[in-house]
């Protein structure tokens, strides 16, 4: 594929057009903060935290899913997307209950760490506490939605890798929430398969192994990445 | 059927009218509006009256869609004549046979207007009210029976398609368009022979053609009067745009809360069939073309293109980020035309008249009509085509005949919850895109809500927030949780909790929500909010009390 010249943050990189800024940029070691994007899995544009300023566009646009393109002028981290960053990051956190003190994931969760990232204080909007299911019907897994950031990467992943389509999401709106089968009791589904995918993907203390305490969880999320290309390699593609 | 025989039946269907011995056409309203008045009923009456009396051979009974005046209704049109009578019943309408029909008197006291203008006018066409309209994506709604194929073919329906098919290559066809200068009447207003083109351009042996019809926002009912009270022409538009782009197969996603346009298109999709003008080798041409139709469940999201083509493809409807336009990538990732219902039902007067004609009307960016639902505190609103360009203040103090029980305007709301509102100020503002869009509202699919001194502008700004947080989607965070966000801080400052610091906020909000949604929907959804900021700030001020902002903030920073 051809080289194409792409200038980010004003520094000029040649690159191919096949890529996303957010490739491009990740290759290049340049910051930019996500949570719906998880390498493997499609892109989706949700969580709207990697919007960048692209010359002659008059949208922000999300890295993860606009292609890199020639002589494209593009600026990561201007005061007003580092602003709408932490904005997006204080809604995260007053839309549900992310008590992290007493949280599997504490120490080791995307949203925690992205708190740290946009250097978020506190949280101005007031905190809405809606009531939220923990379902524990599992035998092995617990999904307690009032962690759940609403960023789809167990369903994607479910659907895209393991192929169960377990989960997906209902209602609209700040109502919205991630179902497994038809919005029945994930102990009771006839598509999981028990394999543990989600629980890697998801990002925060949402999806979580049974008889683990507070800041115990272990998550790898870059298993997802490893099994494509080790999947890739065996079907000899 | 070739195009010989074609032109042959029609011929023959001219010859047959002409030899019709009635003399009087009357046409009652079968509009939702007027329907849901009773008007079904007043039909069946009069059919059965006319011909208890034996006078089927002179009078002829007609259920026509929308006239216009809607909330007047039920209406009862003398098609020959052009006189309108108002608020019709099952009583009066004998009457109305009696004396104007049998009698020929006029019936002076029940004539539309009858009630609020000292001389109501005898030939309705006379009335500032229709006499300011246009009617083009209109022409035929109110005058012809909606489920009769004869009688759109009697109005040179299906005319644009003969001669776009045998007489235009695809590329003239799109010229036409491109020099209509017609634009996108679905909301963003994007040049359609721009799109149009782009579709063609992009070669793929299997194209989509979809008609939105999912006409979502409060307050507005253009689409559905359009595939209500004229579905063929919206049908021929479709079938032209196809053969332009070079697709063989069409989607009309009609919302579902529309049964009876869902029940007339698609008894026109039946009889267009019968009559080879849908299917393979239309008039014996070599175009194959068809179309079904899709019925929406009633989310506004799925008005919006991308969610509306996954909600198409059995997937839950929600948007994705465009770039890739569906003109590129659309319905199963092929290369997809779609457009709102009314830029459908101006093409078939644009090929017939020319690009030209049409590009004369309206304004230097905006081109041709625009339907407007007019509703509010005007004394006559309902459904109005007007040139492109056309004040607020004619509209209203016009065509509207001005406030309800003399109240004074205070604003009015255009583009529904991704709009705002117009400010006495610019009553002069001329109704086109642009214009629109300086005052910080905008255009819309057609919209239009008249206020008076009565509306509370917070409250109204607060209203259409509730709708955008419903009706958001969900996927991004954003429009999501900003909006209900943007919500709560607007019902505090309704009932007089509001402090300095939430407006503030609130502003800042407003600003991150639009720049930074996924979709439209987001995007626009503070409109309505940052529009009364701008005209009507002392609304939100009056309502606010510092005293309050100390404690408040206490209270929250914990
Ligand atoms: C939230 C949202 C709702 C929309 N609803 C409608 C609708 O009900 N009808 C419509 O024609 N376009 C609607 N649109 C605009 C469509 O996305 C699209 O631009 C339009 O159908 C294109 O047709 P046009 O070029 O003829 O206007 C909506 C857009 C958004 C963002
Ligand atoms: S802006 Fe609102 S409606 Fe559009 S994708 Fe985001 S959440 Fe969904």
């Amino acid at each position: 594929m051809n080289t194409i010249h792409v200038n980010i943050n004003n520094i000029e990189i040649p690159t191919t057009a096949d890529k996303t800024i957010l490739d491009v940029c990740r290759e290049h070691k340049i910051d930019i903060p996500t949570m719906c994007h998880l390498k493997g899995l499609s892109d989706v544009g949700a969580c709207r935290l990697c919007i960048v300023e692209i010359e002659g566009m008059n949208k922000l646009q999300s890295a993860c899913t606009t292609k890199v393109a020639d002589h494209m002028i593009i600026q990561t981290n201007t005061d007003r997307i580092k602003k709408y960053r932490r904005i997006t990051t204080e809604l995260f956190f007053a839309e549900r209950n992310h008590v992290c003190s007493v949280c599997v994931a504490n120490g080791k969760c995307e949203l925690q760490n992205l708190g740290y990232q946009v250097e978020m204080d506190h949280v101005r909007y007031p905190f809405l506490f809606p009531q939220c299911e923990v379902d524990t019907s599992h035998p092995w897994y617990v999904m307690d939605h009032n962690r759940c950031i609403m960023c789809t990467r167990c369903v994607r992943v479910c659907q895209e890798v393991e192929g169960a389509h377990n989960w997906d999401v209902m209602n609209r709106g700040h109502a919205v929430r991630i179902i497994s089968d038809f919005n029945t009791p994930w102990g009771e589904s006839t598509t999981c398969t028990s394999c543990g995918k989600c629980l890697h993907a998801c990002p925060t203390g949402a999806i979580w192994p049974k008889a683990i305490v507070q800041g115990q969880l272990e998550k790898k999320p870059e298993i997802i990445e490893e099994l494509i290309e080790k999947r890739k390699m065996h079907d000899g593609f | 059927m070739n195009r010989l025989d074609f032109h042959t039946k029609i011929a023959a269907l001219q010859q047959l009218d002409k030899t019709k011995t009635v003399q009087h056409r009357i046409g009652i309203c079968c509009g939702a509006g007027c329907i849901s008045s009773g008007s079904e009923e007043i039909l069946k009456k009069l059919e059965s009256e006319v011909q208890q009396r034996g006078l089927s051979e002179k009078v002829e009974v007609i259920p026509t869609g929308c006239m216009g005046p809607c909330n007047h209704g039920p209406l009862l049109k003398h098609l020959d004549q052009h006189t309108i009578y108002q608020k019709v019943n099952c009583t009066n309408i004998t009457s109305i046979l009696q004396q104007h029909v049998i009698e020929q008197t006029l019936i002076e006291d029940q004539l539309l207007f009858s009630d609020s203008r000292t001389n109501a006018h005898a030939d309705y066409r006379a009335d500032p009210f229709f006499k300011k309209q246009c009617k083009i994506a209109l022409r035929n709604c109110g005058k012809i029976n909606p489920e009769s194929i004869e009688a759109y073919l009697l109005q040179d329906g299906y005319k644009a398609l003969d001669k776009a098919l045998f007489e235009y290559t695809p590329e003239e066809i799109i010229g036409e368009i491109k020099h209509s200068r017609l634009r996108g009447r679905g909301g963003a207003g994007y040049p359609t022979g721009i799109k149009w083109e782009t579709v063609y351009k992009y070669v793929n042996n299997e194209k989509y053609v979809i008609c939105n019809g999912d006409e979502g926002d409060p307050g507005a009912f253009m689409d559905r009067s359009i595939l209500e009270g004229d579905p063929f022409s919206v049908l021929e538009g479709i079938t032209i745009a196809a053969y332009a782009v070079g697709a063989s197969k069409g989607y009309a996603y009609i919302r579902g809360e529309y049964p009876l346009a869902i029940k007339r298109f698609e008894s026109a999709l039946k009889q267009a069939r019968k009559w080879g003008l849908l299917g393979n080798q239309i008039l014996g041409s070599s175009f194959h073309f068809d179309l079904e139709v899709r019925i929406g469940a009633g989310a506004f999201v799925c008005g919006e293109e991308t969610a509306l083509i996954a909600s198409i493809e059995g997937k839950r409807g929600t948007p994705k980020p465009r770039p890739p336009f569906p003109a590129q990538s659309g319905l199963w990732g092929k290369p997809t035309l779609i457009n709102n219902v009314e830029t459908f039902a101006a093409i078939v007067p644009i090929v017939l008249k020319g690009g030209e004609w049409y590009s004369e009307i309206g304004t230097a960016k905006s081109a041709g009509t625009k339907v407007f639902a007019l509703a509010g505190k005007v004394n006559y609103a309902g459904l109005i085509e007007v040139p492109m360009g056309t004040s607020l203040r004619e509209i209203v103090f016009e065509i509207g005949g001005g406030m309800q029980n003399q109240a004074s305007f205070k604003a009015a709301q255009t583009g529904g919850p991704s709009g705002g509102c117009i400010p006495i100020e610019f009553l002069d503002v001329k109704m086109d895109y642009e214009s629109l869009l300086s005052l910080g509202s905008i255009m819309g699919s057609g919209g239009l809500i008249i206020m008076d001194e009565h509306s509370d502008m917070v409250d109204v700004a607060r209203f259409f927030m509730e709708f955008c947080m419903d009706e958001s989607c969900g996927k991004c965070v954003p429009c999501r949780v900003g909006t209900k966000m943007m919500h709560d801080l607007l019902q505090k400052i309704c009932i007089n909790k509001g402090t300095n610091k939430d407006l503030e906020r609130l502003e800042e909000l407003a600003l991150y929500v639009k720049e930074t949604s996924l979709c439209g929907l987001g995007a626009s959804a503070p409109n309505p909010l940052l529009s009364t900021l701008r005209h009507f700030r002392s609304e939100y001020e009056t309502r606010i009390h510092p005293s309050q902002d100390t404690v408040q903030d206490k209270n929250q920073s914990g």
